[in-house]
């Protein structure tokens, strides 16, 4: 018995090592976004002497931090938005439908899943400089429609062969016709997947960084990722403003995650395991 | 029964259409698109274009040792990534998994780092490659942490990995967790009343009820892996030179920053698209057939 207690205490020991080493780097931005520059210098890992909010304010500033978070969540809300209410009409019918056309159309979906983005970015490229939705936040928000609906529909397809085709007929012997059918009886039973579309597709959308750099050229229209990347770029020896930005950046996402935690963690998991 | 197909069509037509028509503009044209010009010499300052047959194939895969190059580094990153992510991933969450109390907490801080950004996340790590431990080598008799993190490229390969393997294992153990949970109590159980170690335990029981879940993992870090480009970008910008280049910073310096050859460019996804694709078939044909027998 002894034996099986020590190996226990070795595992608690190495967990809580890693779990130091894992979260030493968010320690460090946090602690030196407090410090002036010259503090910062003489010890990176000591606790601030005095709590210096002036970083916050200039990355604040320079970021234009309102201005990027407020597109950031127009980006996100429309295109997740989008992305369930398209991709819940299309799954759902798809997955009720058999018949030749309907199996075609699922596997161009479902093929799609596997293209990666960078064999597709100059093309794209083009298209949305031809349809000018280059530059917008609501254009960005548009091809994130585009980009993540097949994912969404392979969830959808999947998880309405649960639902009883009873419900349908019962409604519609009541008098719905097939749109209010979906949208009164199927689409509120659809809440759980819908839940876990809508987190995978937030995690996407929020942090990605490639695309937004391709389609926002205008300040005014960076998202929150694309601000930081310049203030990066052009302050690159500031350490103490970049770490304010940097932390200032990953606060929502900290916030999200304290608060959904669950739903994020099954969300990931739910998604994984119908892949 | 002609009229009630019709029907049939234009009620499944109404209903996929708005996904249909957005996914069309753009993700399959331009995947059929970027095909049709990886065959042509078109170029970002001309308008006009002409077949150049297999001619940026041969050339990407002939005269272009940068190119030939970035897929090596990348080969390289995709082995390292997806052994040591899975590895891991896995024994955090057996380890985790095995906790009473501080299941929780460890599960949280281990899975926070995915919540940041890949480019935050590479911004954050610079700052310690760069200026932190070098000042910790020096403070303290850790010296073996001053390394030239960023500008030497044999090192800087594995600072990728640190940063990477940091972003990511947290979603792959929360993967693993979920499979671990589904491994009935009482086959633990009654393997230990026969008298296997905790060892045998793990290699005869758990990990094959867990198969699912291991191929689901591999076949998301080997994705992952060839599509690699926020890491390098925010941590070496691919140098220096191009000695940490991936492949799919080369593509986007010859499409966006170089001599804008969106023909070129576009053979090299092509390239990229085609080798993803053949190792994911493989991977899942391997493993597809050793969850069957398990």
């Amino acid at each position: 018995m002894s034996q099986k207690k020590s190996t226990s205490l070795l595992i608690t020991v190495l967990l809580s090592t890693l779990a130091a080493v894992s979260f030493f780097p968010i320690y460090l931005a946090v602690i030196n976004s407090f410090k002036t520059q010259g503090e910062m210098f003489r010890s990176f890992v000591a606790l601030p002497s005095k709590i210096h909010f002036s970083n916050y304010v200039d990355a604040f500033r320079q970021i234009q931090l309102l201005h990027s978070t407020l597109n950031s969540i127009i980006i996100s809300v429309v295109g997740i938005g989008g992305i369930v209410f398209c991709a819940a009409l299309a799954g759902y019918k798809l997955s009720r439908t058999s018949g030749r056309l309907s199996s075609i159309i699922f596997f161009l979906f479902i093929a799609s899943m596997l293209v990666p983005f960078h064999s597709i970015m100059i093309p794209l490229t083009r298209m949305a400089k031809a349809l000018s939705v280059q530059g917008s936040t609501y254009g960005l928000a548009i091809i994130y429609i585009g980009l993540g609906v097949n994912m969404a529909i392979f969830l959808y397809h999947g998880f309405v062969k649960s639902i009883p085709r009873e419900l349908e007929e019962a409604a519609q012997i009541d008098g719905c016709n097939e749109f209010q059918t979906f949208f009164k009886i199927i689409f509120p039973l659809l809440v759980p997947i819908t839940v876990t579309i809508a987190i995978l597709d937030f995690l996407w959308i929020w942090n990605d960084f490639l695309l937004p750099l391709l389609m926002l050229t205008d300040v005014d229209n960076y998202t929150l990722i694309l601000s930081t990347n310049t203030l990066f770029g052009e302050y690159n020896k500031e350490w103490s403003l970049i770490l304010a930005a940097l932390v200032l950046t990953a606060i929502p996402v900290i916030i999200i995650y304290s608060f959904f935690q669950k739903f994020i963690m099954h969300g990931i998991a739910e998604g994984a395991i119908k892949g | 029964m002609p009229i009630k197909s019709y029907k049939k069509y234009i009620s499944l037509l109404t209903f996929v259409a708005p996904a249909f028509v957005l996914y069309a503009i753009f993700l399959l044209i331009p995947t059929l698109g970027g095909m049709f010009y990886s065959f042509t010499d078109w170029n970002g300052l001309n308008t006009n274009y002409e077949f150049i047959g297999l001619g940026n194939f041969i050339e990407a895969l002939k005269e272009d040792p940068d190119f030939i190059s970035s897929i090596f580094f990348t080969l390289k990153y995709v082995l390292f990534m997806v052994v040591l992510q899975n590895v891991f991933a896995l024994l955090l969450a057996v380890f985790i998994e095995s906790r009473a109390k501080s299941k929780g907490f460890f599960r949280t801080i281990f899975f926070m780092p995915n919540m940041i950004s890949t480019i935050i996340s590479a911004f954050m790590w610079t700052f310690v490659f760069a200026q932190v431990l070098p000042q910790l080598a020096e403070k303290t008799a850790l010296t073996f942490l001053d390394q030239s993190w960023i500008g030497d490229p044999q090192v800087s390969f594995y600072s990728i990995l640190i940063v990477s393997l940091w972003n990511g294992v947290g979603y792959m153990m929360i993967i693993y967790l979920a499979g671990l949970q589904g491994v009935p109590q009482s086959l633990k159980e009654a393997a230990v009343i026969d008298g296997a170690t905790a060892f045998q335990t793990f290699r005869n029981v758990t990990l094959p009820m867990i198969t699912h879940a291991i191929t689901i993992c591999f076949f998301l870090t080997l994705n992952g892996a060839f599509k690699v480009f926020e890491v390098v970008y925010g941590l070496t910008g691919g140098g220096p030179g191009r000695s940490t280049q991936v492949i799919t910073m080369n593509i986007y310096e010859e499409a966006f920053s170089n001599n804008f050859r969106y023909g070129y460019a576009s053979a090299k996804s092509v390239i990229l698209f085609v080798i993803i694709l053949i190792f994911t078939l493989i991977q899942i044909r391997v493993m597809k057939k050793r969850e069957v027998e398990a």
